[in-house]
């Protein structure tokens, strides 16, 4: 892997690899650059992952005519592939270096940092929203304690924006969630469920389903459990499967004729 | 572009668990009776799921002073158990 | 680095660095282009987060390219803040606090230090405060 991006470097194939280096046993993100091969020396890979894509979306917009290559697990380039489609980034200015991820049968060695089941205590068990169930486990209970469950969870939101800020699809200048109009500002819990439901309708189309926002959350709220959901709204209602199409995603484009029909009112009784 | 959009939000509620309180629907400026129709029968279908359960699940933050430690253990989960057992309760009455 | 050197003297590196804001001491990345600060990253690695920041965290690198940023003292004169140099600020100081000590006592002084300084720079402002001054009117902005 290290001769491979020593003769991309070499051969100019790229201006600038973003993988990682050692630093006392930390795997800290750095550009490698041709001018200084000799640091490709520190070269480590961990499981800690880190959104390399924000990176160079951050040099592609102060170098626009470079080109950038990247250490890419699978998430990584479904968001590269996001960015591309947003017309973040160029597609032909970006090479990719894959690395082992996402382990099946037949590749069981993987580096990743999800790859450790997260415990919850007995009390999120029976309150709140367990990171690793699936939605249909959660579906199937009424939609009273549905809401509690969610209520509980969004609760206990800091609101630190790490959920945005880690994001690498999140690149929009201008933020609605820190539109007064949306979220209050100066409360905590940000307003319930407004806060978490506003980013999980912009995440769709957009999630890659890469587990950052969960893992960088100091409350501990399932959030990729919410926006795997989105993503399986998307792909039910539209067939548009986030990160691996190269289509303009559903909520951006008006399409030709209209194919849904709006819910019928539900006659609870 | 509304329909894709309600429908989205229609089924992310569904999965929080706040379902049947949007509702779309096409009405021309002509059809009066249509209108009175609708916005009667939404009327009864919210009525019938209740008042906003935001409101009675959700607390807003009181920064009550400082928590002693050492007196009896830990305030703020007694509170949101007596939460909890009450929500089975309040889901029937939805 | 100036921009001048084209894409070949092109820098992108995150720098390891703890979080300046209170004492929990959350390990912290920053991201550094081209010789610029652009961003903070928690550190997923550090024993402290374990990659997670709280809002003041995440948003570190904001102060230091602020254009609000007080880049020199300013001394009040005649109801009008003026640019001074290190020298006169340090003088007027001296001269304000001696007079304040002399007419009030040592005790009508108090001594606010900050987070944002290092553990030594605390030590020497609780110094100056008990030996200099003679009050132990010392308090943080980050007793946690």
């Amino acid at each position: 892997m290290i001769q491979q991006i020593k003769s991309w470097l070499e051969d100019a194939t790229v201006d600038i690899f973003i993988g990682y280096r050692d630093v006392d046993g930390h795997a800290v993100p750095h550009g490698y650059t041709a001018d200084r091969l000799e640091e490709l020396g520190n070269w480590t890979v961990g499981t800690h992952r880190y959104p390399l894509e924000t990176f160079a979306l951050h040099l592609a917009r102060i170098h626009p005519e470079a080109t950038i290559g990247l250490l890419g697990r699978d998430c990584n380039q479904r968001a590269l592939n996001v960015l591309s489609v947003w017309n973040q980034l160029h597609a032909d200015r970006i090479r990719v270096l894959s690395l082992s991820c996402c382990p099946s049968a037949l590749k069981t060695r993987a580096d990743c940092s999800y790859l450790v089941p997260r415990k919850s205590g007995s009390f999120k068990h029976q309150v709140g929203v367990d990171a690793e169930m699936e939605a249909a486990e959660l579906e199937a209970l009424p939609s009273g304690e549905r809401w509690a469950r969610w209520a509980y969870e969004f609760q206990k939101c800091i609101k630190c924006y790490g959920c945005r800020d880690i994001c690498p699809v999140c690149f929009c200048a201008e933020c609605s969630l820190e539109s007064d109009e949306l979220v209050g500002t100066g409360k905590l819990p940000p307003e319930v469920p407004i806060f978490h439901l506003v980013r999980a309708t912009h995440m769709a189309g957009r999630c890659v389903d890469c587990g950052l926002c969960e893992e960088a959350c100091p409350a501990d709220i399932p959030l990729r459990l919410l926006y795997r959901k989105v993503n399986a709204i998307v792909e039910d209602l539209f067939g548009y499967q986030t990160g691996s199409d190269t289509a303009q995603p559903p909520l951006s484009v008006l399409g030709d004729r209209v194919e849904l029909e709006p819910l019928p009112m539900e006659k609870t009784g | 572009m509304t329909v894709k959009r309600v429908r989205f939000i229609q089924e992310l509620l569904r999965f929080v668990g706040l379902e049947g309180r949007v509702h779309l629907e096409w009405i021309s400026s002509a059809e009066a009776g249509k209108f009175v129709q609708v916005v009667t029968e939404f009327t009864e279908t919210i009525r019938r799921l209740g008042p906003n359960p935001i409101q009675r699940t959700v607390r807003p933050f009181k920064a009550s002073g400082p928590r002693r430690l050492g007196t009896s253990s830990a305030p703020s989960e007694a509170e949101t158990d007596a939460e909890s057992s009450e929500e089975p309760a309040a889901a029937s009455h939805l | 680095m100036t921009e001048t050197q084209g894409v070949n003297a092109m820098e992108c590196k995150l720098v390891p660095s703890i979080c300046s804001y209170c004492g929990t001491g959350c390990g912290v990345l920053f991201e550094v282009i081209d010789g610029k600060l652009q961003g903070t990253m928690p550190m997923k690695s550090h024993p402290v987060n374990e990659g997670k920041l709280c809002i003041k965290g995440w948003h570190l690198h904001e102060h230091i390219n602020s254009f609000m940023r007080l880049k020199s003292p300013l001394i009040k004169n005649n109801g009008r803040f003026e640019k001074a140099t290190w020298d006169e600020a340090i003088q007027t100081t001296a001269q304000r606090l001696s007079s304040v000590v002399e007419r009030h006592g040592p005790d009508s002084v108090g001594v606010l230090v900050s987070a944002k300084i290092t553990n030594e720079e605390n030590y020497l402002a609780q110094k100056f405060a008990r030996a200099c001054i003679g009050t132990n009117n010392v308090d943080h902005c980050a007793r946690l």
